[in-house]
């Protein structure tokens, strides 16, 4: 019996069975008589979060445009398809083909984020491909890759992958692949082929990297072996304008996250957020010109049906040219009755004349990425946003007709105090106070509603913060019940995260190569879709450290010091040491430093890059 | 303004596609058609088109009805039906494309036909044949008012009754449209109440969209 024929059997018995089956539109089949080298492109969650995935979309069409090459898409199966390919022997599959993965040359992860490291496990298990990467034989084949943010700190899961691509994947990808098929004709091994890859700019191979560790538990050393480089680079697209993107999407049937089409208008950012890991590793700022972005968000609506549309960036905002750019799009879109949807659109530069323009379009919610309650904290944190010009924009936007406002917080960032938690909800009432303040308000039932969304903070890779410390349990429960406390009205909602959850995060995020074990060890326990609220067990990963003899305050709880070697000090995301540790005693000095626009901080990249990030 | 009924069919990988992903991917077809499809003109201007009768997740069809309007009356039914089908995903087609002319409420009947998988095929005939010459068919249907017992057998119309390769293959006539709608898994019901052989429904189908005089609804 096919794979086809045995999902088919049991298909009608699971949710959303659509997930599992393929053959949406712009779904890319080859035949696969003609095809040389097979890449399973593998999300580690379920099709609907994974099929949201921006990146995804990118590299499995760069990837398709090559003949000789098929990339197709795998996902995380839910809980009750799970069970019925585990009962009745169907191994992981790709979704274009329905081949079984594991007779693929290339199974490549995005690891999009910490809390989704055992579904990698639990996905190579199920496809029936060894975990260990030292248990994957000689022969060259089943080469199992990673990319995407985490892999900036990949150590926690070095045991598991035999590649790992730093950076951008746009162009290494494919260098890896040219040179896999020349090697794989050439009747290379296994080890062959990876020597040969780690000599490729951007890639990283895990098992030509030796630790030693100090007796208090710190690296006392990092050595690479079989000529692999002692620093790995990562990769950046230096054209951002020119750069790939595709014509097409895959359109699911089923309802997805993000079901629209999604159009990337630059890369990096200029703010400089010391918490923000990808306000670091997507350095340099780079954007694409208007025409480049009106043309791919037409191509793309046209080609896909889609009737609505987002631009993806970290800040949408700080495009130089987004006033002629908005109102260019606006136009087509609204001719087309097609939605415009902007994420992410800074407060300070927030004017109402791109107000109005939203405005033409939709009208949503309005939403203030704060994280600080204090004017303190912030510029701590170097968030430059100052209350001023969050009450100008609310002002703004309440004389515009709306009427709910949504406010995101951190709780637990360094040098965080009583009076910073409490200043969350002083800030919230004074909103509050502002709305019934002004004449011409919007009238009608409810009134003002602010909502107050406070994560908890967790220090990562490549920031000014990697040292830091994160709050203990104990610490963030306190300031979570004296938040609760400090609001005095009803027309203030407040919701925060599971501190348990942010405690496992950072200790994957901060963690080295002898996590390994324990993520084994929770996934043998049943961990899985730890980053979904009804399936984590914390009480079984803390059971898992406790046997791997891992303490979880030693990476979650502990200041790592500035001349500590940290376990991704040997990768190089062109962001230098010496300035994160600047700016991280800047942070202590509540000080704040300047955007890349205004002012070169000197964090590195532009001397990596060999040029002005800004001329 | 032309008001249009288009015939198509779901298929094969479609057929997992559910009555609400039908609709978004509808919206999707005629968006990537560029057709001069109608839009409502209320608040929020929509395309409008209507499916004259759901279709169960897991049934292939070869009868569906949708109606729409173009605004374009000069565009013929041939290209209005390929560049339909030139957008259409893998197991979707239009089969024709045809002015409207009788109201969806003309729709009384549907045919479907269906296997019943089995081990053994003599035993499972046996029960169909007991099942089907009682006097009645009684089968709990779920209505917006709750559970109720009906009975199906003055409804219910035997096509095809014929012995498979290790199944029994079954045609059926049952009432559909706006009074009363039978799904054929109502007499996979009713058999298995009746305690027959195991079984399993596949390659479930529409064949045909009927009105009251046994022609075909268009």
């Amino acid at each position: 019996m096919t794979v086809k024929e045995k999902i088919e059997k049991h298909l009608l018995s699971v949710q959303k069975p659509s997930r599992y089956i393929g053959g949406e539109v712009g779904s890319v089949i080859k035949d696969k008589s003609k095809i040389d080298v097979r890449f399973a492109f593998c999300f580690p969650d379920t099709y609907d979060i994974g099929m949201s995935h921006l990146g995804m979309k990118i590299l499995y069409s760069l990837t398709n445009e090559r003949e000789n090459y098929w990339c197709e898409r795998c996902f995380a199966p839910s809980e009750d398809f799970e069970a019925i390919m585990r009962e009745n022997d169907i191994p992981l599959y790709a979704l274009e083909s329905l081949d079984p993965i594991k007779d693929f040359d290339f199974i490549g992860f995005t690891m999009q984020y910490e809390l989704s490291y055992t579904n990698v496990l639990n996905m190579l298990d199920l496809a029936g491909i060894p975990i260990f990467a030292s248990e994957r034989g000689d022969e060259l084949g089943q080469i199992v890759m990673a990319g995407g943010p985490c892999v900036c700190n990949p150590e926690p899961l070095a045991d598991f992958f035999d590649i790992f691509v730093l950076g951008e994947g746009e162009e290494v990808n494919l260098e890896l692949i040219d040179l896999y098929w020349e090697m794989k004709q050439q009747g290379a091994s296994r080890l062959d082929f990876l020597r040969r890859a780690a000599q490729i700019d951007g890639v990283y191979v895990p098992r030509f990297y030796h630790f030693t560790y100090k007796e208090d538990g710190t690296i006392s050393k990092v050595e690479a072996s079989d000529g692999a480089p002692d620093i790995v680079h990562k990769r950046i697209i230096r054209d951002f304008d020119k750069v790939y993107y595709p014509e097409n999407f895959v359109v699911p049937f089923t309802e997805i996250v993000h079901d629209r089409v999604s159009v990337e208008v630059l890369r990096g950012c200029i703010r400089g957020c010391r918490f923000c890991q990808a306000g670091f590793i997507y350095r340099p700022f780079r954007e694409k010109h208007t025409d480049t972005i009106c043309r791919e968000t037409k191509c793309l609506c046209e080609n896909t049906g889609y009737d609505e549309v987002s631009l993806a960036s970290l800040s949408t905002s700080d495009h130089s040219e987004i006033d002629p750019m908005l109102t260019q799009l606006i136009d087509y879109t609204a001719k087309e009755k097609i939605n415009l949807s902007l994420p992410s659109l800074r407060v300070d530069n927030f004017s109402e004349s791109l107000l109005e323009k939203i405005k033409k379009v939709r009208k949503s919610g309005l939403t203030f990425a704060a994280e600080g309650g204090t004017q303190r904290l912030r510029d701590v944190i170097n968030k430059n946003v100052t209350e001023e010009e969050i009450m100008n924009t609310c002002t703004i936007a309440f004389k515009g007709g709306y009427s709910a406002v949504k406010l995101y917080f951190m709780m637990g960032l360094p040098t965080e105090t009583d009076e910073d938690i409490v200043g969350i909800a002083e800030l919230a009432q004074r909103i509050v106070d502002l709305f019934y303040s002004i004449e011409d308000r919007p009238k009608g039932r409810g009134g003002v509603q602010v909502s107050v969304s406070c994560a908890t903070f967790v220090p990562k890779p490549f920031t000014p913060f990697q040292f830091e410390p994160q709050d203990t349990r104990e610490m963030i429960e306190h300031k979570q019940k004296l938040l609760l406390d400090s609001v005095k009205t009803k027309k203030i909602k407040v919701s925060y995260h599971d501190p348990n959850v942010s405690q496992l995060e950072v200790i994957l995020a901060k963690g080295d190569r002898r996590l390994c074990k324990a993520i084994y060890t929770a996934w043998k326990k049943g961990c899985k879709f730890d980053s979904w609220e009804e399936h984590y067990r914390f009480d079984k990963w803390l059971e898992a450290f406790a046997d791997c003899g891992i303490d979880p305050a030693f990476y979650a709880n502990r200041r790592f010091e500035y001349d500590e070697i940290l376990p991704w000090d040997h990768l190089d995301y062109f962001v230098s040491k010496r300035f994160l540790i600047r700016e991280n005693q800047t942070a202590h000095q509540s000080k704040t430093t300047p955007n890349c626009r205004q002012r070169c901080s000197g964090c590195g990249v532009n001397k990596k890059v060999g040029r002005e990030c800004f001329c | 303004m032309l008001r249009l009924r288009a015939v198509f069919e779901k298929k094969g990988r479609a057929k997992y596609i559910s009555h609400l992903d039908l609709n978004r991917c509808m919206l999707r077809i005629f968006r990537r058609s560029k057709l001069p499809i109608w839009y409502t003109e209320g608040f929020n201007p929509h395309p409008y088109y209507a499916f004259a009768l759901a279709l169960s997740l897991g049934f292939e069809s070869s009868c569906e009805i949708m109606d729409f309007n173009i605004t374009d009356d000069e565009m013929s039914m041939e290209e209005i039906r390929d560049r339909l089908n030139a957008v259409m995903p893998e197991g979707m087609g239009i089969v024709s494309v045809a002015p409207q002319e009788k109201k969806v409420t003309a729709i009384t009947h549907a045919d479907y036909s269906f296997e019943l998988e089995t081990a053994n095929v003599p035993g499972l005939r046996n029960d169909i044949e007991k099942l089907l010459a009682g006097e009645s068919i009684l089968i709990e249907k779920k209505t917006k008012k709750g559970i109720k017992t009906v009975d199906i057998k003055p409804d219910l119309q035997v096509l095809t009754f014929e012995d498979g390769n290790g199944c029994i293959k079954m045609s059926l006539r049952l009432p559909a449209g706006t009074q009363t709608n039978y799904n054929p898994t109502l007499f996979f019901d009713a058999l298995r109440n009746a305690g027959s052989e195991s079984f399993e429904a596949r390659n479930i189908r529409r064949t045909a969209i009927l009105c009251e005089d046994g022609t075909d609804f268009k």
